[in-house]
Formats: C-alpha cells, sequence, structure tokens
C-alpha cells in the first residue's frame, strides 16, 4: 500500500473510538460543566472546585508521582530480567516469560490480600526483617507511598516487561558475539546494540505502566489506604457516594488530561527513537 | 561473551542481582496467593495451618459453585471477544501508525491512548449515560464493545513496539515481488510483528478478564462477571475460592503457555 | 446475546431441568439487585427457589451494592436495569430524593403485619436489620468498653478506620462523635480526635480490605455490623462483637421497585416472599446469618437482642438529615487523614 493510503488502516480502530469512547467522554465532558447529569443548565462550578483547589492538585501530583515512581521501579528491574531473557537458554526463557505473565493471571481481588500477607504489620517481610534481627519492630510497609510503590511494581511489571522482550526478540544473539568479539565491553554493547533496540519497548512499556498505575484505583486504596490521596479514588467518591457527577467528570478530566500529557511525550521520545 | 573484564563481571552481576530482584517480586505475591488455595482454614488465611485440596472442589462443584461457573463463562467469552476485536483494530492502527512520517499519526496515536487514561470508573458511568440516552440497554456488544476500548490500547503499544523496528525497504521489495497487500501481510510483516501481537492479544484478553470498573456499569443480570463475584466473596467472608480460583486461571495459563511453545516450535521445524 | 442465552439453555438441559420451555412461557421474570457477596448466596439459594414455587416468578440478580445500584439506575434514566433495589439507609435517601424508585403500597404486602411498626412505607420495605458496633481480636486485644476507647493508644495503634462512605461506617463515626460531645449533624469533635490519632492507626482503608486486615493482624479492631462478625467467625476468624456502653445503633435494609419498572406485581410478590416467616428464619441461621425484621423470627446469637421488636431500644438516625451533610464530611474526612 502507498504511503497515502496507509491511514486507511487506522480507520476501523478510529470508528470505534469515537462511537464507543469519544462520544461517551464527550457527554463526560459536558456534565463537567453543568449543573448536574440532566445538563439543564451550565456552570464552572466542579472546575472551580477541582483546579482551584490546593487539596486536589496536590492529589493530582500525587497521583503522577506515583505514577513515575512506578514507571522507574518497573523499568529498573524489568530490563535486567529482560537482558537475562535474551542471553538465557530456552529453560530459563520460558520461566522467565511465566513469571513475567503471573501477575496478570491473579484477580485484582485477591492480589490486595496477597499484599497484605507481604506488606503487613505481621507479614513476611517484617517477619524475615524481625527473623534475622535487621529491626526490632514491624516496619511500617502497608499503607505507606513505598508499600505501595512495591505492590504497583508487580502489578505492573508485566506490561513493561512483554513490550520490552518483544522488542528485544528481533536482535540476533549473532550480533551480540560479534561485538563482545570486536572487543566491545559489555557496557558498550548494552549501550550501543541493545538499548536502541529496546528503547521502542521501554517506552512503550513506561506509557502502559504510567497510565496503568496512575489509575490503579483498587491498589490505591487498599495497599496505599486513606492517607495517601491519588486522584481516581475522589472520582470514584464523587461519583458513587456523593453523586456529584459535574465534579466527577471535571476530576476524570483533569486526570486523563494530565496523563496523557506525560504519556504524549513519551510517545514523541518514542518516535524519535526509532526513526533515528 | 567471553573475554569478560572486572568492570563487565561487576555489571553483569548488577544486572543478575536486579533480574533475581525482579524475578521475586513478580512471583512471590502469586506464590503466597497459591500456597492460601490450599489452606485448611475457612477463610483465607496465610501462613496456612494445614493443607487441603477442598476449595479446588468446592470451586468445581456444579451446584455450590454453579453461579461462579455462570460468571466465569461469560468473563472467558466477553475475553476471548475483546481480544479478537481490540487486537486486530489495534494492529492494524499500529502498522498504519509506523509506516507513516505524517504529523497526524502522533497525534492519533497520543488519541488512541486516551482510553487507558480515563478512570475507568468514570468510563463505565459516561459509557452507561451515553447507551441510555441511545436508548440501548447493557447487552454482551455493549460490554465488549467497552471493554474492548480500555484493551485497544494495549495491543497498539505492544504491536507498535514490534512495528517501529520494520524495514520499509522488505515490505517493498515483497510488493515489487508482485505480492499483494493482503500476502505481503500475511507472509511478511504478520511474522514479523508477531511477538507485539500476541503480547497485546494477552494483555487485551487479560485486562478484560480482570476488569471491574466498566463491567460494573456495562454488565446486566444475564451477563454476571467472574470479578464482580470474586470481589463479593472476599469482602464479606473471605472465601477461599477466590484463591482457588486465580490458582485455576495460573494453572490455565501454564497449559496454553506450554502448548504455545510446542507450536511455535513445530511451526519452526516444519518451516526449516 | 445469543450465545450467552443458548448456553444457559444448554446449561439448564445438563442440569436435567425439564421442559424448560413450557416452564419458560408460564412463568413470569424479573430482575433484582443484591449485594455481592453473602447476601447473592443467601438469595439465590433461600428465596429464589421459594419465590419459584410459591408464584413461578423466575428472579434474575444483578450483584451491585448500594452505591452502584442508584449510580447505575441513575444514569440509565428511567430505563431501570432491575425491578427491585435493595439499600441501607444512606443510599435510601439518595433514592428517593432522586426520585428513582415507584410510589410503594406496603397494603399489597400480605406479610406486613409481621413487620415492626414503621418498616414498611409509601417507599419500600424493610428486609432486615444491621446491628452496628465494635469488632475486635479477643486473642490481641481486650474487649473494648465503648467508641472513646478506640482513641487511647494501645488501641489506636490497631484500629482500622474507614470514612463516611458507608452506612455502617458514617454511623459509627456519628456514634464516636456524639461521645466526644458531637451529635447527628456536627462531627467536628470527632475530627479533633481523629486528628491525634491518625499517625498511630494501624489502616484508614476501603470497608472492602477490613476483613482481610483484621485475619493477617494488620488491625485487631474495626467497626463493623454483627453480620459480617458472625460471617468471619463462623470461617474460623478470630474475632467478636462488643456493644459499645453508648449502646449498639441499628438501622435497617430495604428493598425499593424502581420506577418505570415493568414487573411490578412480581416485584411486590418478591418482597412480600423475602419478609415472609419461612424465608426469613432460614435466612437468620447459619450458613447465612441475616438480622430477621419479621417479629416472628428470633434473631441471631450475636445480635444483642432476643427479637426484632426490640430494636427501637437501639440507637438510630435521622438519615434526611445526615445526607445532606455527607458530602463534605467525605471531603473533611480525605484531608483529615492526608499525610
Amino acid at each position: 500500500m502507498a504511503e497515502g493510503g496507509i491511514w486507511r488502516l487506522a480507520l476501523p480502530l478510529a470508528v470505534a473510538q469515537m462511537l464507543f469512547f469519544a462520544a461517551p467522554l464527550l457527554l463526560l465532558a459536558a456534565t463537567s460543566v453543568a449543573t448536574d447529569e440532566n445538563l439543564r443548565d451550565w456552570s464552572l462550578r466542579a472546575w472551580r472546585d477541582t483546579l482551584g483547589d490546593g487539596f486536589h492538585i496536590e492529589s493530582v501530583l500525587n497521583t503522577l508521582r506515583l505514577g513515575a515512581l512506578t514507571v522507574l521501579a518497573t523499568a529498573l528491574l524489568a530490563v535486567p530480567l529482560a537482558l537475562v531473557h535474551l542471553v538465557a537458554g530456552p529453560a530459563l526463557r520460558r520461566v522467565i516469560l511465566i513469571a513475567a505473565v503471573l501477575p496478570l493471571l491473579t484477580s485484582v481481588v485477591v492480589r490486595t490480600f496477597a499484599w497484605i500477607v507481604i506488606l503487613g504489620r505481621e507479614g513476611v517481610i517484617n517477619a524475615t526483617l524481625i527473623g534475622m534481627g535487621v529491626v526490632t519492630a514491624p516496619v511500617p510497609l502497608l499503607q505507606t507511598e513505598h508499600g505501595l510503590i512495591i505492590a504497583l511494581t508487580q502489578i505492573e511489571m508485566p506490561l513493561m516487561l512483554l513490550p520490552l522482550l518483544a522488542a528485544l526478540a528481533r536482535i540476533d544473539p549473532a550480533l551480540l558475539d560479534a561485538s563482545a568479539s570486536l572487543g566491545g565491553s559489555l557496557a558498550r554493547t548494552l549501550w550501543k546494540v541493545v538499548l536502541p533496540m529496546a528503547l521502542p519497548g521501554l517506552i512503550a512499556g513506561a506509557t502502559l505502566v504510567f497510565a496503568s498505575a496512575s489509575t490503579a484505583f483498587i491498589s490505591q486504596g487498599v495497599i496505599g489506604g486513606g492517607r495517601l490521596n491519588y486522584l481516581p479514588a475522589l472520582v470514584w467518591q464523587n461519583a458513587m457516594v456523593v453523586f456529584d457527577w459535574p465534579l466527577a467528570a471535571a476530576m476524570a478530566i483533569t486526570l486523563m488530561g494530565s496523563v496523557l500529557m506525560v504519556a504524549g511525550a513519551l510517545s514523541l521520545l518514542g518516535q524519535r527513537a526509532s526513526h533515528a | 561473551m567471553h573475554r569478560f573484564t572486572g568492570a563487565d563481571r561487576a555489571l553483569a552481576l548488577l544486572i543478575l542481582a536486579l533480574a533475581g530482584v525482579g524475578f521475586l517480586i513478580l512471583v512471590g505475591p502469586v506464590v503466597v496467593v497459591l500456597v492460601t488455595s490450599f489452606t485448611s482454614s475457612r477463610a483465607l488465611q496465610f501462613p496456612p495451618p494445614g493443607f487441603t485440596l477442598q476449595w479446588y472442589r468446592d470451586l468445581f462443584d456444579a451446584e455450590r459453585s454453579a453461579q461462579i461457573h455462570v460468571a466465569a463463562g461469560n468473563s472467558l467469552l466477553v475475553a476471548v471477544l475483546t481480544a479478537v476485536v481490540a487486537t486486530s483494530l489495534s494492529t492494524a492502527a499500529a502498522l498504519a501508525i509506523a509506516r507513516s512520517r505524517a504529523t497526524w499519526s502522533k497525534v492519533a496515536e497520543g488519541a488512541f491512548m486516551a482510553p487507558l487514561v480515563l478512570p475507568g470508573i468514570a468510563f463505565g458511568l459516561a459509557a452507561l449515560m451515553f447507551f441510555s440516552w441511545l436508548r440501548q440497554p447493557p447487552s454482551l456488544a455493549l460490554l465488549v464493545a467497552g471493554h474492548a476500548m480500555i484493551a485497544a490500547p494495549f495491543a497498539l503499544r505492544t504491536v507498535g513496539a514490534s512495528a517501529a523496528g520494520l524495514d520499509p525497504a522488505l515490505l517493498e521489495s515483497s510488493a515489487a515481488l508482485g505480492a499483494g497487500p493482503w500476502r505481503t501481510f500475511r507472509r511478511v510483516t504478520l511474522p514479523l510483528i508477531m511477538p507485539g501481537v500476541a503480547a497485546g492479544a494477552f494483555l487485551a484478553f487479560v485486562s478484560s478478564l480482570d476488569n471491574v470498573p466498566v463491567s460494573l456499569f456495562l454488565s446486566s443480570a444475564q451477563t454476571d462477571m467472574l470479578p464482580i463475584r470474586l470481589w463479593g466473596m472476599m469482602e464479606t467472608a473471605l472465601d477461599v475460592r477466590v484463591a482457588a480460583a486465580s490458582g485455576v486461571l495460573v494453572a490455565l495459563a501454564f497449559v496454553l503457555l506450554l502448548a504455545m511453545d510446542r507450536a511455535v516450535g513445530l511451526a519452526r521445524r516444519m518451516s526449516g | 446475546m445469543t450465545a450467552l442465552s443458548r448456553r444457559h439453555l444448554l446449561g439448564a438441559a445438563m442440569a436435567g431441568a425439564a421442559l424448560p420451555w413450557n416452564a419458560a412461557q408460564a412463568q413470569a421474570a424479573m430482575t433484582a439487585a443484591v449485594y455481592p457477596g453473602g447476601w447473592d448466596e443467601a438469595l439465590r439459594a433461600v428465596l429464589a427457589p421459594r419465590l419459584r414455587e410459591a408464584h413461578n416468578i423466575n428472579v434474575a440478580f444483578e450483584p451491585l451494592f448500594a452505591v452502584d445500584q442508584i449510580a447505575k439506575a441513575r444514569a440509565a434514566r428511567g430505563n431501570p436495569p432491575f425491578d427491585v433495589f435493595v439499600l441501607d439507609p444512606g443510599p435510601r435517601v439518595s433514592g428517593i430524593d432522586l426520585g428513582l424508585f415507584e410510589a410503594f403500597d406496603p397494603t399489597k404486602l400480605s406479610n406486613r403485619a409481621q413487620l415492626p411498626n414503621g418498616y414498611s412505607d409509601a417507599h419500600g420495605a424493610a428486609v432486615a436489620a444491621q446491628v452496628v458496633g465494635i469488632a475486635y481480636n479477643p486473642t490481641k486485644v481486650a474487649k473494648p468498653k465503648g467508641w472513646a476507647d478506640l482513641f487511647k493508644p494501645e488501641y489506636a495503634s490497631k484500629l482500622g478506620l474507614t470514612g463516611f462512605q458507608t452506612t455502617f461506617g458514617t454511623i459509627s463515626l456519628i456514634e464516636m462523635a456524639e461521645v466526644f460531645g458531637g451529635s447527628e449533624t456536627n462531627v467536628e469533635p470527632l475530627f479533633a480526635e481523629l486528628r491525634k490519632i491518625k499517625d498511630q492507626v494501624a489502616a484508614v482503608a476501603a470497608p472492602a480490605a477490613m476483613p482481610g486486615l483484621f485475619q493477617q493482624g494488620q488491625i485487631d479492631l474495626m467497626y463493623t455490623n454483627t453480620y459480617t462478625v458472625t460471617l468471619l467467625r463462623s470461617r474460623g476468624v478470630n474475632i467478636d462483637f462488643a456493644v459499645p456502653e453508648t449502646g449498639a445503633a441499628a438501622f435497617v435494609t430495604t428493598m425499593h421497585i424502581a420506577k418505570g419498572s415493568r414487573n411490578l406485581d412480581s416485584a411486590y410478590k418478591y418482597i412480600d416472599t423475602m419478609i415472609s416467616q419461612p424465608v426469613q428464619t432460614t435466612l437468620a441461621a447459619e450458613p447465612f446469618f441475616f438480622v430477621p425484621v419479621n417479629t416472628g423470627v428470633t434473631p441471631g446469637a450475636d445480635v444483642p437482642m432476643r427479637s426484632i421488636s426490640e430494636i427501637t431500644n437501639f440507637v438510630s438516625h435521622d438519615w434526611t438529615k445526615i445526607n445532606p451533610l455527607r458530602a463534605q464530611w467525605i471531603a473533611r474526612f480525605n484531608r483529615e487523614m492526608a499525610r
């Protein structure tokens, strides 16, 4: 197909998104500037409450920071795993692949229980630390930001690891051997050969992890708890308990806008990297 | 990778250590869930006081878990349909984006990611408001459409990552050799982007299977969904069958991966 | 849709349900919302067969929490996705304010005389009671005497807090506010006390997380209803119910018919069967542990009353006053608890 006609391939998805996503979103946007969900009258009250309130702005920033830290943590662990996968034999490759998809197979419902078991005051980590004599009293992990990031790292890691493995699958192992036999150090091989190939996957993963972690409402609520404030919980409260749909709509759009800006920046980076 | 220098060895060790931590983090919670699913206690408890297969028997009991089976059937059906719809739409779109250098493709890519970042609750609510306005009652088709919207960005991103490295010259030479676009896609493009397509389909499938917020609004009494059912069982009674359900899913995935491995291995041998 | 109904039919045929075609024609059908979990299991096991036997009505259940029912019905604008709601007082008042219910005619309930006075009205009928107090782990902490105890250091560090988003949470927090000099419409004294303990408390979490946190020892105290306590103890969790010295608070769960329902007659029979003595008796016993509203049924051992008629001695609250204030309390709780 000629370059000129290629856009037609994007048409089916575009039409589907118009119908099933953009149209409801438009209704949501209209609701956010209305007095109620029947759209009887217009008002900017919901937007003033969302953007003019320090607490809400702080929640937006908390949410974005959570997404960013989760991206860093997943990348820090997923890249080494992907590298080991790259040079491993078939058996180890299979083990890594299975480990990579495992978190997706335990329902979010029971996963929250697993994290209570691991991070809790009488949990696995604290029992180990106390048993080894590292600490004498339990370290608070559950209901803290770092505990939440640890949990999100597991939950979101497949979203980083799978695109990364897909991208690295295109590397010819012979290329690595060639680089090494030409006297390239390991660091140089990684930097010059592997990283450029991994970059599209890394950026795809970062986008997915960022978006998913910043909207992970159930994990944020159960593992992070009520003392940490993130936007998704506020959207839920206003939509489902308070029934202030204009406010819920304004907050949802704020969250979407701010996360999209970051995702858009990452995507631009990705395009530059892949065309470089 | 021979001729390791000291610095190389240190770096390799660091990579191994981080990979080890990553592996532990990935697997640890799943091991906790699996171990818990065999507990002899009557509520979720870790460490278990003893072990039994009772919860798996209960989960498969046609009478006691009848409603769970119905919900599991619904959820699997919706997840399969979602994966098919989302992956085919996204693969086409990802190829278009990867092969176009025009500005529109960057804008389109950003727009296509939007469903992923709108909180599910808000999307579910808005979708139900919109469909009610169109006088469309919740149905299986609408439920799949809603799930597919959330799942499409996963497939778009993973396929996009695979397609970014496609060599245009390869496709051009295929076309020059007289292959039509569909033949070129099947014989040249698809095999090259297959890891991305498979990863995307898998992510779409599991994102649908575990979706709570969209199902909450778009499902009906006829389309009882598994995650919502599990949520209720967990919240009120710490029902161990919730852990057993995850055990079944993990076992299924193992079988599926092994089967895929066989199939791919077989295909490679046949083509080679 | 066709795939699903075909599978349902197949399932029914395989289960040996005879002659689905003839039976289906004579049967009336309706849809009822039900709380996911225990309620869902109980109503499918007890109420549905009874309804089929007595009135030849087939009920389909849609598992939804109270707030989800309201949101869903409201978003559907006059096309109710189900015929009957089941709600706690907070969402009930919201539903009335939003005009989501059909006018209710209690005289259509044949079992109305077995309900305490005022348990059926122009909006709906009560179908179960809830008694709210303190749940504690008897192997870890001494039995607390009342709400004020929760704020002492030895208890606060083991306490799990939930906010105003649920009915039982709101009621418990109001009770605490009253102990510290507040009232149903003034929870300011509570926030002053919460501020002092917020860094010590073991967890501030969604109600859904509480049983898991309790079982794994992260928290040893929480506020909840007798239903949850009995259910968890029956599954081997170390948990007991303490009636606060100011009294346990009680409220009722009610059923309502959705505005625009096309199965009015079946909906009334559904609610009527729900409050009937045989159904309430079965629901009050193991493994369901409901608190019955039928005066002819004796509540279970954990419920601190011998008959539902004693419920008038319990602390009760006026939700028409509470509901308008709840939005600001919820927002306030978020801010007060923020680190």
